[in-house]
């Protein structure tokens, strides 16, 4: 089981876009996937349809009185399933510093599914916090979504600060992609081919500012599944070959 | 929860029973896909064996591999695939491919039947308009066959049991319906004249413990013909390496029963027939070791470093040229006269055989008391020989040796069934370690063999760059280095062979075999 977190310090960068779009795709392809909606504003499960509520609060989940077994849900899509968002989440932090060892919950948490899936996406509320810690231990990769701003740039900056001044059991990946790109714009242009040359690590893959994406709360679907042959699918498609590739 | 799966009766109210389930439960009706599906399985039933289906649907445009589980109808694996390959590391790599493979390893996947139907895709949904259970009604036919009752399935949705529950309680109440006893694919392959899980590489025969020695020998005879017998297609074809594989198996132990049969057959029916088995397994077998080598490249390669692996590839192209022409000189022998004559008289004495108590002498008496002679007899040969090597034992002395406990594995495989279970398989285990390390020291010490000679024909034949001899040269230092391995490990295991403990499982074993209450 590979774990995957889409995560961006800061909120609206078509995060929840890319974690739906790409359990999507991954499912269709044969694997199993789980997405787990840390984020307690429910996109992931408002794209899914389903009700905002795990039994029994986050909570009991975060502090292991319930299996995560016991309140997963399977999505509309084949081998597609997931743990809905839960408002107890806003409080994840205080729930996680109630526990012993904060930074291993989640992990701790994914264990007894392991053998389930093949892979777990987790969708998290933009943040660093102790929610966030957790995340990195329990992830293989972190999926960071970038718009071409400068603002954004910056939080990626803060991002890579602070995985590298924390000590991690096991570091995970960091794979960055440029998201919501206008190509008509040059500040996103220019601003993309300043990153790429600081930075060689970058996904290739760009997904574009369209109006598919922002269709996914109307239609309340994945982009591939609604519009397959899509600009945005597309991108999606060749954003998951680029990860599967790097894990 | 499982699939709820039900049959209904009457083939013309497939409409109307949709129709009033539809009204009555609320569901949403997507448009009916008309299929055509391919059941597969390898020869010997391995998916069947393991408890799951592999399917290829077709609908529309779509191609689909599933892989699921028989009984509860949970989907284990699936892909988007317009043809299925024949074998499974052709599939698109991954976990299910993964998990694909451990099932069906190195065998063919084989298209056994081909089912055409309509499937009526039912929903229920809840206010989100999420899909919270689905019932599916599939009318189906086998192609060129029988039309398969109607099948209606009620499906889960994780984490909604509770409503999938509710309708399959609905469905169940229905007397248009009764619960199916298995699923589609099974009954299409029962209809198609296929008795899933009948055959296996595993010899299956119950010898009749109060029968004579006679009957036993050539119901096992009798048996391995069989063996042979039902893999010759899939050998000519070549259409995976199990066949020739398991038709050499059957070979090896018919020899071995035939050596064993010394005063229960007639010299002459031995003498004849054992020159021919011999032929045999010296025709099959140098198809045999390119096929191994051919298994063996993806090993080779997972022990080189990733820089070395494309220099395999030259090699892994003379393996498979050399495989085509063993493979075509094979089949000239299984398709000439001498092999005609030899299976039509070999068949013919199996048949009928005719056999006077001065030619064999031990034919008439008990078919245990014998077996546990000639177990006797092979057990005290691996003892002798085993004791008999030493440090400095030439690898001719462990080749030997390797051979004996082989003989001795299949006089317990054979004649087990006329013995305690049990008994059999602790005194099997006992032999297994023994063989292993015996299997693994001869193995790596013709592979290597073989690997330098393979070098010299590419060299003569100028297919090897400098950068292949040194992969390979690579490659018999490592079965070198286990072959040492092997042979250091050989002491300890022949120790545990030796052991009073087993000695004592050994004895306890022939004495069931002569107490009259075994029989």
């Amino acid at each position: 089981m590979k774990v995957l977190a889409t995560y961006n310090i800061k909120g609206g960068v078509g995060k929840t876009a890319t974690a739906v779009n790409l359990a999507y795709l991954a499912a269709a392809a044969g694997a199993r996937v789980l997405v787990w909606d840390l984020d307690p504003q429910g996109a992931a499960t408002f794209y899914f349809r389903i009700k905002p509520r795990v039994k029994g609060g986050g909570k009991a989940l975060v502090r292991g009185r319930r299996d995560l077994d016991e309140v997963v849900k399977g999505t509309d899509y084949d081998n597609l399933d997931l743990v809905p968002a839960d408002f107890s989440y806003r409080n994840l932090d205080l729930v996680l510093d109630a526990a012993p060892k904060p930074t291993r919950r989640l992990a701790r948490v994914l264990e007894p599914v392991a053998a389930e899936y093949d892979y777990v996406i987790l969708d998290c509320p933009p943040s660093i916090s102790l929610a966030s810690e957790s995340v990195f231990e329990a992830a293989d990769a972190l999926l960071v979504p970038l718009i071409p701003t400068t603002l954004s740039m910056r939080t990626f900056d803060q991002l890579d600060d602070f995985l590298t001044r924390t000590r991690w059991r096991r570091p995970p990946a960091v794979l960055a992609f440029f998201s919501m790109v206008d190509a008509r714009k040059r500040l996103h242009r220019e601003l993309m081919a300043e990153l790429r040359a600081a930075r060689t690590d970058l996904l290739d893959t760009e997904i574009p500012s369209a109006s598919d994406v922002e269709r996914m709360g109307l239609h309340r679907a994945p982009v591939p599944a609604v519009a397959p042959r899509s600009r945005s699918a597309a991108a999606y498609r060749a954003l998951w070959d680029e990860v599967r590739a790097r894990l | 929860m499982k699939v709820a799966r039900f049959v209904l009766a009457e083939r013309d109210r497939v409409e109307q029973f949709v129709d009033e389930l539809v009204d009555r439960e609320h569901l949403v009706r997507d448009r009916p896909v008309s299929w055509t599906r391919v059941v597969f399985d390898t020869f010997d039933w391995r998916l069947h064996g393991h408890g799951s289906v592999l399917e290829h649907e077709r609908a529309g445009a779509r191609g689909q591999l599933v892989w699921r589980d028989r009984d509860t109808g949970e989907v284990l694996g699936r892909f988007e695939l317009a043809e299925v390959p024949r074998f499974v590391w052709d599939l698109p790599p991954g976990p299910v491919t993964d998990r694909l493979a451990e099932v069906v390893e190195v065998r063919a996947l084989l298209p056994l039947v081909t089912i055409e139907g309509t499937r009526t895709p039912l929903r229920l949904l809840d206010d989100e308009s999420k899909t919270v259970a689905r019932v599916v009604v599939d009318t189906a036919t086998v192609q060129g066959g029988d039309s398969l009752p109607p099948v209606v399935e009620v499906q889960p949705v994780r984490g909604y049991e509770r409503q999938a529950r509710r309708l399959a309680g609905v469905l169940a109440a229905q007397v248009v319906l009764t619960p199916a006893t298995c699923d589609l694919a099974e009954t299409a392959l029962r209809s198609a004249g296929f008795v899933p899980g009948s055959y296996s590489s595993k010899l299956r025969v119950q010898l009749d413990p109060h029968g004579t020695a006679l009957e036993a020998w050539v119901t096992v005879l009798r048996t391995l013909l069989a063996t042979m017998e039902a893999n010759e297609a899939g050998v000519l074809d070549d259409l995976d390496s199990e066949f020739l594989h398991d038709y050499r198996v059957a070979v090896r132990r018919t020899r071995s029963v035939l050596g064993q049969a010394r005063r229960v057959l007639p010299a002459s029916v031995r003498d004849r027939f054992r020159v021919e088995f011999a032929w045999l397994g010296r025709e099959t077998g140098p198809t045999r070791d390119f096929d191994v080598f051919l298994l063996e490249v993806p090993r080779f390669a997972a022990r080189l470093p990733a820089e070395r692996r494309p220099d395999l590839e030259p090699f892994r192209a003379f393996l498979e040229r050399r495989q085509r022409a063993a493979h075509e000189a094979l089949v000239e022998v299984l398709r000439s006269a001498r092999y005609e004559a030899f299976l039509r008289d070999w068949r013919a004495f199996l048949d009928d055989p005719v056999v006077s108590p001065q030619e064999a002498p031990d034919a008439p008496r008990p078919a245990t008391e014998v077996a546990a002679d000639r177990i006797r007899r092979a057990y005290r040969r691996v003892v002798r020989d085993g004791r008999a090597i030493h440090d400095g034992s030439a690898p001719e002395e462990l080749h030997e040796l390797r051979k004996d406990a082989k003989k001795l594995r299949y006089a317990l495989e054979c004649y087990g069934s006329l013995f305690p279970a049990g008994e059999v398989a602790a005194v099997v285990k006992d032999l297994k370690g023994l063989q292993d390390v015996l299997g693994e020291y001869q193995d790596c010490q013709v592979q290597a063999g073989s690997l330098e000679h393979f070098a010299q024909e590419m060299l003569e034949e100028g297919t090897a760059s400098a950068a292949v001899l040194i992969t390979l040269g690579y490659l018999v230092e490592q079965l070198d280095e286990r072959e040492a391995a092997a042979r250091r490990a050989f002491e300890e295991r022949f120790a545990r062979f030796d052991a009073p403990e087993a000695h004592a499982r050994m004895r306890a074993l022939l004495r069931s075999g002569t107490r009259p209450e075994a029989a």
